[in-house]
Formats: structure tokens, C-alpha cells, sequence
């Protein structure tokens, strides 16, 4: 190894070393994820096309309550004004200014989800006061207490009497849960509801608020998100009923009484419409959700550590979307760093330098049995649809297209087989490496045409084999992690990698492939 | 003794080393062309008057082809193969042309006949990049057929058997036959099953052999010894084969000899990556060889070349430095 390559070797190493240990020891940084299983990391995407004329975006912004702690709020606005109005505890995040084209606002927040439980025994006892009464016992269009057919339901089910309120509440909450089917098509009112014994969520939750004012019980609806990791959140009614100086929370399907589970995000009072515009055409939204990885009081190190300008290049502040994308990106130079150790240290061959890494990259998505059985399916078809191609004596190009044509028919094969099995995965998993199965097969007939069979079988062998010892490491959210928060780490691996390229020693195959050095002596021959 | 320390002790070079101290500093990148084109490098050659193999023709088209068949017209027997080519891949020898009343024949080595279109196409195919390395475009070579001089073609079945010389510096450092063994289907290629004999450069005898990386003592095929066989004209083939390699311009070079039974040592082709196998081979490491020889030649040239020795200077510096038999 030359001294310039030694020397920047370690330099690279050891300035990202001191990074690290910096980080870790000096600002707390947290070294492996804590995994706390109560902390999201949620994203609102808004888009609306305007009509190039004033106009706004109103959407409902959840707050710090019982149950919820929301922190680290931000928006990117998309050169539109943000304010954000709390009105008595209702937030209202609001873009204003004048909509032209098509404009997409941000808005992200961390938050600390509660399981809510409030205890039942002898709850009720205490009449509530005048504002709530005033607020949620009344009369109205959504909430129509006084009908005579609520009163009549009401008065055949025969509810305990007025002392036992919870009991009451009981009663009313086994009627609407059990009696009334929940069809997504069907009515949203509560009388219609009421009269045809089935409704929608939204009919069945204001049928039980209804039954609630109308049995004294002061009541409202409440409209929320169940957070789902890879999934988008599911929206998630549920009636509210004042018991004593709480809420209690009631779900109108039957998934919890009393308690709220962990998962749900309390996103607005009432069950109106969670966006609403001004001066757009059209307007649209998405939602993201992401479990974090690291408790509050280490996300607080992170994102404000002594230094401000290191707060700053925390990539914990970009938007979910682009955390995502930098999460896999980084770990390309690990990749990058077990190609070389295995090539440059053990001495196997694969085929193309980087192709074990994106094909580890592309397992990643599924289990790697499946992932590796696809892979198999797609080589086999595409190696036997090479050999024919072979024959046609096609330029290279070309017959690369045609290739790729293959792999992508035979995915879409796959696709129609997994649904019919209902293995979506079957589909899911091997959508972004059809260029690299493409190359892999590719290089396979080029191999198998100078090499010989054997050599080809042997060389693919070992990709997967590299690609498959790769795939834990890959995969590990530790690694995830460390690459993650200390992106530093990346120019220690260029370090690594520099030292690696100056390695004159021997290969761990060499000690195979010169065996007969090893033997003592001077050998004899055997024949 | 540790793997590692016997390794070393035993001066072997590996891939790494020879990759990093030998072949990148000694090989330039533009002299690569020089030896992985056969057709440069026999160019090359015979500028400097060094022997190879006569060109009967080349084509760089399809429509080259067509105007090869009267250039071979009357050649007895030759041998297509691409310019570019890898460890014989797409090599075809035609030993005999026979004229029919059906047509002409061509008859491969195998005994296989092919007609003048499946020759045409072999030629076709190799224009396409079938054979070359990364599936590029490649030029069609037809050479004439060598006859391996009698002295080692006694000592091996069939196939043609060459000689690799490993050139550092322009010094020759270490040296072996390369004999094709039914199990190699003909073929000189050590991991395909052929023998490898090392060859000493101060007397030309073979003292040492393995097949598969074991060491033996005769020939699998036909039960030939092996061991201290006298090659042909060794001297003669170290002499071409380090003028061959001045003018590659590669400083760490492997020469491709064949002994043809007239013409007397030939080179078949030169490599800028010879393989580490010849240790195994001669049962003795690179790694004190090459040092010697920048020792010997003080602190090695920015420049791959040419060191101020002759020729004579230099046979002598790698015979002392590859040192007597024992």
C-alpha cells in the first residue's frame, strides 16, 4: 500500500470515527434504535390545483390533549402563507395566498400516542356542567335526541335506571354495536339508520351520540386515524360521552370501551370534513405514518443538540417521503464495503461489481425465501429465452430489450399467479429489479458461452451467495439506523474502502488455490 | 506454520499484490489494446521481425467474409479465431479441406465436416462479439495451422501445447509448458484439467508438474514423465518472447510460445493479466523473483520499459534470479 493511500485511508477513517464518538458521547446521540412502540412520525400531503386567484387550504391539525402529545411540528408551504388557528382546542392549519397551478403543501409532526383508559367503576355520579351541556346534550339536525322515533327506541330497550349512568351508557353502546349492521354504502344519518337497521360507520357513530344526548348523557363525535406502519392510516370514528370530567371513549363498531388503543391519533373534534378549500378546482391529500425508531428525549438530542448548525443537517428534519429514500441510500456504501471485503479479502467473483448489493437491496422487500425463489423463476425464463434469442443473431442492444421484455412479462405473470394464490407479494417484491435480472442474465449467457456451463452455475452461485450474506445486514434496522443518523459513517466507509484498495495481501481463496505451498516440505509427486 | 506466513515464506504472489505493485503501475491502460487484440500484437511482431503465425486473412464484416474464401482457397489446413478472444473460446482448426462432387468440406480438428456456409457462419458469429470479451464487436482472424515440433507433441495427446514465459521488466522470471489433456477436451487451460509443467530458465528442462493442483510425475493421458524433459528451443522462445514484450509496451507481461516443428518458437499471443498459476506449477513464488528484478534494475522506471539491457543481459539476469536447479 502506497503511504498516500494509507495515510487518506486513515484520515477519512478517523475524522468519521471522531464524528461518531462525538456524536455519541458528547451530544447523547443514541446509538441503536430504543424502539419505543408509542412514538409516529406522521405526514399530511395536501394538493390542490388552483384558479389562479385567492384562495386557501384548510385542514384539520391535531393538538396536544389527553392521550397525545404532538411535538416538532413543520410545513412546507409550496409558496403559500401558513397559520395555524387554535380555536378552544380545535386547530386548523391554514395555506393561504393566491392558488395558481398546482401547489403541495407539507405538514409533518412527531407525536407521542397514550393508551387512554378510564376506570368504569361507579363513573356517572357527578351531573355535568353547563357548558358541556349546552354544547353536547342539545338538540340538532346531526344529533336529532328529541325525534319520537329516538325516544321510542330508546324506551323499548329498557335501559337501568337514571343512577346507573355507566350501565346506561352500556346499554345504548351494545344496541348500536350489535344491532346495526355497518355497510360502507349505507346511510350517514342517524334517523335513516335508526329506521333501517343498518348505516355507515359515520350513521352508526351519530345513531350512538344521538341515543346518548337523548338518554342524558352528553355526547359528540370524534374523528381520528388509526396509524398503520407501510400502510396508510385508516380514518377511525368514534363517539365521545361525558361522564363525570371526562370523555369517555366509545367505538361505534365494537373496538373499544372506554379505552382508546395506542394507535389512534385524535385528529379533530366533530366528523366534518377533514380538508376544506377555497379558490381550487380540485384538491387532494395523503397521508403517511411511520413508527419512530427513537424515544422523544433522544429525538430532542438529535434535533437540538448544542449546536444549531448540526441541528440543521439532521436528516430527521426532512419530509417522511425523502427519510425514506436516503434510509436506502445509505445503505448503498455498506453494500459498496461487503462487495470489496468479499472480493478483495475472500476472493469470490460475482457477476458485475454492485449487482450482489441491488439484488440484496431488491430482496429486501420480500422474505427472502419468496425473493430468491422469483429470482430463480425469472433467471429460468429469461436464460432460456436468451438462448433462443441467441439464435436469431441480434445486435447486443436490441437483444437486451428483448430480455428486459421478458422480464417484465414474466413478472406480470407472476403477478396474475400471486393474485390467484393471493400472494400479493409475489408482485410486490420484484418490481425494481428488472434491470438488474436483465444484466444477471445478460452476464450468465455471456459467461455460459465463454466459460462453459459449470463456470456459469459457479459465478451465479456466488452472486446470490454475496447478494443472500448481505441481504441480514441490509435489512438490519440497526444499520438502517446508524447509516441513517450518523451519516458520517459514510466517509469512514470510503476510509475503509481506501485501505481495502491497498491491501496487497493474499485472498482467503489464495490459501486454497496455492495449498500445495502449504504442505510442509518439499512434496513428492503422487503419481 | 500459519497459512499466511507459509504463503509469504514461500514468495507467493498473490492476486492482490500482482494487481496492485505489478500490473498497475508497470501496465499502462493505452498499452492494453496491444495484446488484447491478437491482431495488433502480430502486428507489432512482425515489425520487430519477431516469428508468429502467417494471416492468411481477417474480415471486419460480414462482407469481408465473403471475400475471404479465395484467400483459403488452396490452404490445406488454418485456423479461424477472433482478435479478441479469451482462453480459446471460438477457436475453430481446420486440419483438411476435401473437394466433393457435393461441394467443398471443411474438416475440424474432431473429424466434424463443415460446409462453407456453416464456416461463414462461425465467422459471422464472431463478428457479432459472440466470443469476445463483454460481447463487443471483433474482427475474424485466420491463421495457419502450426504442427507442435515432435519433441512436445510426444509429450502430450491432443491439442496444441505453448509455452508461458512471464516477463517482468523485460526479464523473463518464470516459465511453463502448458500440456492439453483428454480431460481439457484439448486445451491448454490449467483449471480445465491440462498440465502444467515448470520449465527451468538456466537449462530448459521441466522440474516440476501438477494437473488439477496436484503434483505428478507423468502424463494422465499417456503416461509420459514429465519431469526433466528437455523443451525444444527453449533459449529461442525467451529470446521472441522478451522482444515481444518490449514492444507491447507492458512491463509485467505473459508470452504465449508455441515451438512450431518448422518455424521453430512462435508467439501465439501475449496477456496483460497472466495468471498466478505458474507457481503452482513450477512449485515456486513470484514475489522474490520480481523483487530481485527491481533490485537488480534499481528503483523501478515511472515507465514500463526498457531498461537500458540487451536482450543477452537480460536472459542472463532472469536465469541468475530464477537461480540453479536445487
Amino acid at each position: 500500500m502506497t503511504r498516500q493511500a494509507l495515510y487518506t485511508g486513515l484520515i477519512l477513517l478517523g475524522t468519521s470515527l471522531a464524528i461518531f464518538f462525538w456524536k455519541v458521547f458528547v451530544l447523547d446521540t443514541p446509538l441503536r434504535p430504543s424502539n419505543p412502540s408509542d412514538l409516529w412520525q406522521v405526514e399530511f400531503q395536501l394538493s390542490a390545483r388552483g384558479k389562479s386567484e385567492r384562495g386557501s387550504l384548510r385542514a384539520s391539525l391535531p393538538a396536544t390533549d389527553e392521550g397525545q402529545v404532538i411535538f416538532d411540528e413543520r410545513s412546507a408551504a409550496d409558496g403559500l402563507s401558513f397559520t395555524i388557528r387554535d380555536k378552544q382546542g380545535t386547530r386548523t392549519g391554514i395555506w393561504s395566498g393566491v392558488l395558481t397551478g398546482v401547489h403541495n403543501v407539507v405538514y409533518g409532526f412527531r407525536v407521542k400516542l397514550g393508551h387512554v383508559d378510564i376506570p368504569l367503576e361507579g363513573i356517572g355520579n357527578t351531573p355535568p356542567p353547563a357548558d358541556i351541556v349546552a354544547a353536547y346534550l342539545g338538540d340538532s339536525l346531526e344529533f336529532p335526541r328529541s325525534e319520537p322515533d329516538v325516544v321510542e327506541a330508546l324506551g323499548r330497550l329498557g335501559l337501568p335506571n337514571q343512577s346507573d349512568v355507566i350501565g346506561r351508557v352500556r346499554s345504548i353502546t351494545a344496541f348500536v354495536v350489535e344491532e346495526f349492521a355497518a355497510v360502507d354504502t349505507a346511510s350517514q344519518d342517524a334517523l335513516l339508520t335508526l329506521a333501517r337497521g343498518e348505516g355507515s360507520v359515520l350513521g352508526k357513530t351519530r345513531l350512538l351520540a344521538t341515543l346518548l344526548r337523548a338518554a342524558g348523557v352528553p355526547a359528540r363525535v370524534t374523528t381520528g386515524l388509526t396509524l398503520k406502519e407501510s400502510e396508510p392510516p385508516e380514518n377511525t370514528l368514534f363517539v365521545e360521552a361525558w361522564l363525570d370530567d371526562k370523555w369517555l371513549p366509545i367505538s361505534p363498531v365494537g373496538a373499544f370501551f372506554g379505552s382508546r388503543p395506542g394507535d389512534l391519533l385524535v385528529l379533530k373534534k366533530g366528523d366534518g370534513s377533514w380538508l376544506e378549500s377555497t379558490g381550487v378546482v380540485a384538491s387532494g391529500h395523503q397521508i403517511r405514518a411511520r413508527r419512530e425508531r427513537l424515544r422523544p428525549e433522544e429525538l430532542a438530542t438529535i434535533m437540538t443538540p448544542a449546536s444549531p448548525w448540526l441541528a440543521s443537517v439532521s436528516l430527521y428534519r426532512l419530509p417522511l417521503s425523502t427519510q425514506e429514500a436516503l434510509r436506502l441510500l445509505l445503505l448503498l456504501p455498506l453494500g459498496a464495503l461487503l462487495v470489496a471485503t468479499w472480493r478483495n479479502l475472500i476472493g469470490i467473483l460475482t457477476y458485475g461489481t454492485f449487482l450482489p448489493v441491488l439484488l440484496s437491496l431488491a430482496l429486501r422487500t420480500t422474505s427472502l425465501v419468496l425473493g430468491l425463489f422469483l429470482v430463480f423463476v425469472v433467471l429460468g425464463v429469461g436464460i432460456s429465452g436468451r438462448i433462443f434469442v441467441d439464435r436469431l443473431r441480434l445486435l447486443v442492444v436490441p437483444r437486451l430489450g428483448i430480455l428486459m421484455c421478458l422480464v417484465v412479462l414474466t413478472m406480470t405473470a407472476l403477478a396474475l399467479v400471486g393474485e390467484r394464490f393471493s400472494e400479493r407479494e409475489l408482485f410486490a417484491g420484484v418490481v425494481f429489479p428488472v434491470v438488474i435480472l436483465t444484466m444477471l442474465i445478460e452476464r450468465f449467457s455471456l459467461t455460459l458461452a465463454e466459460e462453459g456451463t459449470a463456470n456459469a452455475l459457479r459465478k451465479t452461485g456466488s452472486t446470490l451467495l454475496v447478494a443472500i450474506a448481505m441481504y441480514p445486514v441490509l435489512r438490519s434496522e440497526l444499520a438502517s439506523h446508524l447509516m441513517f443518523g450518523f451519516p458520517e459513517l459514510v466517509v469512514g466507509i470510503m476510509g475503509l474502502l481506501t485501505l481495502l484498495g491497498g491491501y496487497t495481501g493474499y485472498r482467503l481463496v489464495d490459501f486454497r488455490r496455492f495449498r500445495s505451498f502449504l504442505r510442509a516440505g518439499k512434496a513428492e509427486p503422487t503419481r | 506454520m500459519m497459512p499466511w506466513t507459509a504463503l509469504k515464506v514461500a514468495g507467493v504472489l498473490g492476486i492482490n499484490r500482482r494487481n496492485l505493485e505489478f500490473i498497475l503501475p508497470k501496465n499502462p491502460r493505452r498499452a492494453y489494446p496491444n495484446v488484447d487484440d491478437k491482431l495488433i500484437t502480430k502486428r507489432l511482431c512482425l515489425e520487430a521481425d519477431i516469428p508468429v503465425p502467417s494471416l492468411l486473412a481477417q474480415a471486419a464484416s460480414p462482407f469481408d467474409l465473403k471475400h475471404m474464401a479465395p484467400l483459403l482457397d488452396g490452404q490445406p489446413c488454418f485456423v479461424m479465431k477472433p482478435a479478441r478472444g479469451a482462453m480459446g473460446n471460438g477457436t475453430l482448426v481446420i486440419r483438411s479441406v476435401e473437394h466433393t462432387k457435393d461441394g467443398v468440406f471443411f474438416v475440424r480438428s474432431g473429424g466434424k465436416r463443415l460446409t462453407p456456409a456453416e464456416l461463414w457462419y462461425h465467422g459471422s458469429g464472431i463478428i457479432a462479439g459472440l466470443y469476445s470479451l463483454g460481447g463487443r464487436h471483433d474482427r475474424v482472424m485466420v491463421e495457419e495451422l502450426l504442427t507442435t515440433h515432435p519433441e512436445l507433441a510426444r509429450l502430450s495427446t491432443d491439442g496444441v501445447p505453448d509455452i508461458r514465459i512471464i516477463l517482468y521488466r523485460g526479464v523473463p522470471v518464470m516459465s511453463m509448458v502448458r500440456l492439453p489433456t483428454r480431460k481439457a477436451l484439448g486445451r491448454a487451460n490449467l483449471h480445465q484439467g491440462a498440465v502444467g509443467a515448470g520449465i527451468q530458465l538456466h537449462d530448459g528442462r521441466t522440474h516440476h508438474a501438477v494437473c488439477q493442483n496436484e503434483p505428478i510425475s507423468t502424463h494422465p493421458d499417456n503416461g509420459e514423465p514429465l519431469i526433466g524433459q528437455p523443451i525444444p528451443q527453449f533459449a529461442r522462445a525467451l529470446e521472441i518472447a522478451m522482444r515481444a514484450a518490449d514492444q507491447s509496451g507492458l512491463g509485467y507481461v505473459g508470452a504465449d510460445v508455441v515451438v512450431d516443428a518448422e518455424k521453430g518458437p512462435v508467439i501465439l499471443e501475449l496477456n496483460a493479466r497472466p495468471g498466478l498459476s505458474i507457481q503452482i506449477a513450477n512449485r515456486a513464488g513470484l514475489a522474490p523473483r520480481l523483487e530481485a528484478v527491481d533490485r537488480y534494475l534499481g528503483a523501478p522506471a515511472a515507465q514500463a520499459r526498457p531498461e537500458a539491457l540487451g536482450v543477452d543481459e537480460r536472459l542472463d539476469l532472469g536465469r541468475r534470479i530464477a537461480g540453479p536447479p536445487g
